[in-house]
């Protein structure tokens, strides 16, 4: 550990760290565009000078290491002086169109600006012009004029995805960020390079123009992408209904996890939270088939529910659950089953195609609780069958009802005419799941689930680490978290009164389920937990 | 061999040894692109893409940090060039001493702009900055060669001798 002075403030430090990171850790902000703590240094934009000691000349902060005993002032006004005058060079060419920036509002040249601006502009020459809204690939466009040359884009390509398209061609005032001729920026990350531009020049062909920033509410979220469970930032869009053309999640962000994914989060996850407000939503409980089907309120419905589960044997019954239910809801499902006694449970169903993996974030996995399902006991029970097995039973005539969570199965692996003739031969269907699908459309019974940035919650992923999504946005219609339903159904088999909140749910789990045991919402914190394996 | 487009880019084996001894030199060998560079532009007259793309395979390099390199540097040339190259300065000595004379007589004579090359494709003519020969104003670099104290007829001279 190193001892150094910042702003006349003592703070201790591992060897190695920079001085913008041992001033964050005294809550000094060092303003900085080039540096990331994610990517090698690059010394480019200048703006993280400091003053060491008697030196005369103000450092870099982001390329100078502590030293036991160094004296560092971020605050004198040569220091100031300097921020401004690196200032004035990084806007001579700049734009001064804020109000049509789709950056504005989350600008580091804006926000610095405000401290460090000149005010009074020198500039009286004729700004260099570059090109404009260049897409760089599915999700990037760039403004070139915008750019600051900070190189964090290039830096992103070449260290986190190894992929390397972006350069920085030409030169001096000419110089500007591009792709090789005829590539394309393509790689499964390729938006984190918007997340990391601190200016506005590379922008999010999903995003750009559609709210302004300072509309967005945010939440704290897991992706539910994939098995990795990579934490982000739900942001969305209600107190402009009219922008966006009525989406109510804006855009995915990846937020910081040193144990999860860092920085980043892959497109794939960023852009797969489309379904919340997609027209396959389910809003309403509806009974009857096809063209027959009314809607019902969950007054009527849940009874209708539990009358069904009564009518047939517990081996006459299956339930396939999902292994992108949170954990609140396996558990009361889990808890539901066991008191039916029911035998036929499962919740694994292969994909058609099996899912690409990495050795960045990305896993094969494309579900997010997979563990969590598999930790609360959603298999087979003793004697019970699979879920391939229950359909061939559904065919059969041996299983008559069958409840399936969110499952389209009509795109498993599975071949859709034995999928098709399963769910045709079943007396009672009963669908519960977010969207509808190929499966909800043949089922008696359609129980609408709140999506996951409608509710609280938690996914266990890969590893074993429980983790925290809390409620973005009301869930759609009449929809339910699925917890909820599942509490009502509970509650008309005696199971006692529905629990208020997902937070009784992980309650109840972490005092009957061993490896959730001594967890709580509160030691999850915002970083999640690994629970015993 | 600089058919304008139809380049294939490749080295000899005689010229990948050589590649490979300048890789050798430096303790990164990314070190010795700029060299090899040169050797392209010798070899094939000028760097293409489809160079730069064989390069980076050369270096294990992405294309595009092969581009940087080749966009950052005048002396590097994208396009096909000319037989000869003449570099007139027109920076300040010579501009005082009539640079631009000269330059004006060069585009009247040769019928290009600066940038351009002759349609024969013997001369590329381009205007550059300080070539360190202030002694000799105004000048002009030609091939390898440092022409001074220009005239109209020394320009004219300097012309025709070249084949």
């Amino acid at each position: 550990m190193v001892k150094l002075t910042i702003d006349g403030k003592e703070v201790e430090v591992r060897e190695g760290t920079n001085i913008i990171e041992a001033a964050r850790r005294l809550g000094i902000e060092v303003p900085h565009y080039c540096y990331h703590p994610g990517l090698s240094i690059a010394g480019q934009c200048r703006l993280c000078m400091v003053e060491l000691g008697n030196n005369p000349r103000p450092q870099i902060g982001c390329n100078t290491q502590v030293a036991e005993g160094m004296v560092v002032r971020t605050d004198t006004p040569k220091v100031l002086e300097t921020r401004q005058s690196i200032m004035e060079f990084h806007l001579i060419n700049h734009p001064l169109d804020c109000p049509v920036c789709d950056q504005a509002g989350e600008c580091w040249l804006q926000i610095y600006y405000m401290k460090h601006g000149l005010y009074e502009p020198r500039m009286v020459d004729e700004k260099v012009h570059k090109p404009k809204a260049v897409p760089l690939g599915s999700h990037v466009i760039l403004d070139a004029e915008r750019c600051i040359l900070c190189s964090r884009c290039v830096r992103f390509c070449d260290e986190i995805t190894g992929t390397g398209e972006l350069g920085i061609f030409d030169r001096g005032d000419h110089s500007e960020i591009g792709l090789f001729p005829g590539r394309e920026l393509a790689n499964p990350y390729s938006a984190n390079v918007i997340d990391i531009c601190p200016v506005g020049a590379l922008t999010d062909r999903d995003f750009r123009f559609a709210v302004r920033v300072w509309y967005l509410d945010t939440a704290k979220s897991i992706c539910p992408g994939c098995s990795r469970g990579c934490n982000i930032e739900v942001h969305v869009n209600v107190r402009r209904p009219h922008h966006n053309q009525g989406r109510r999640v804006a855009r995915l962000k990846p937020r910081f996890n040193a144990e999860v994914n860092r920085w980043w989060i892959c497109d794939a996850g960023r852009y797969g939270g489309k379904f919340v407000d997609d027209a396959s939503r389910l809003g309403a409980p509806a009974r009857g088939r096809g063209e027959a089907a009314i809607e019902v309120g969950w007054e009527e419905m849940i009874p209708l529910i539990a009358s069904q589960l009564r009518r047939y044997r517990p081996d006459e019954i299956g339930v396939l659950a999902s292994p992108n239910m949170a954990n609140e809801d396996l558990f009361l499902l889990r808890r539901l089953v066991d008191h039916l006694r029911l035998i036929h449970v499962d919740f694994r169903v292969p994909p058609r195609t099996p899912g690409d993996e990495d050795r960045i974030l990305i896993k094969a996995d494309k579900n997010a609780n997979t563990r969590g399902a598999e930790l609360i006991g959603l298999g087979p029970r003793p004697g019970g069958l699979d879920a391939h097995g229950m359909l061939r039973a559904a065919r059969e005539r041996r299983i008559k009802c069958l409840w399936v969570f969110h499952h389209d199965l009509l795109a498993s692996a599975w071949p859709e005419a034995e999928v098709g003739e399963a769910l045709r031969a079943v007396e009672c269907f009963i669908y519960q799941g977010s969207n509808s699908n190929g499966v909800s459309t043949a089922a008696h019974y359609v129980l609408p689930s709140a999506a996951w940035v409608e509710r609280d919650g938690t996914f266990t992923n890969f590893e074993g680490r429980v983790q925290r999504f809390w409620k973005a946005v009301d869930p759609l219609g009449l929809s339910l978290a699925d917890w909820e339903i599942l509490g009502r159904i509970g509650e008309a088999f005696g199971l006692g009164a529905p629990p208020a909140r997902a937070e009784d749910c992980f309650k109840a789990l972490a005092a009957s389920a061993a490896p959730f045991a001594g967890l709580s919402y509160r030691e999850l914190k915002d970083t999640g937990k690994v629970v015993a394996a | 061999m600089n058919a304008r487009g139809a380049v294939k880019v490749e080295f000899t084996p005689e010229q990948l040894v050589e590649v490979r001894r300048l890789q050798g030199l430096y303790p990164d060998r990314r070190a010795a692109l700029l060299p090899v560079l040169q050797l392209v532009q010798d070899v094939f007259g000028h760097i293409s893409l489809e160079a730069e793309e064989y390069v980076a395979g050369l270096f294990d390099l992405s294309p595009a940090h092969v581009h940087e390199v080749v966009t950052f540097y005048t002396l590097f040339f994208r396009e096909p060039k000319g037989r000869h190259v003449i570099s007139v300065c027109h920076n300040l000595t010579c501009h005082l001493l009539g640079a631009q004379q000269v330059l004006t007589h060069l585009k009247k004579r040769l019928g290009v702009e600066v940038g351009g090359t002759t349609p024969d494709g013997r001369v590329t003519l381009l205007s550059v900055e300080c070539l360190c020969a202030c002694e000799i104003a105004p000048m002009l670099q030609v091939d390898d060669r440092y022409e001074g104290n220009l005239s109209g007829e020394k320009v004219d001279r300097i012309l025709d001798g070249l084949a």
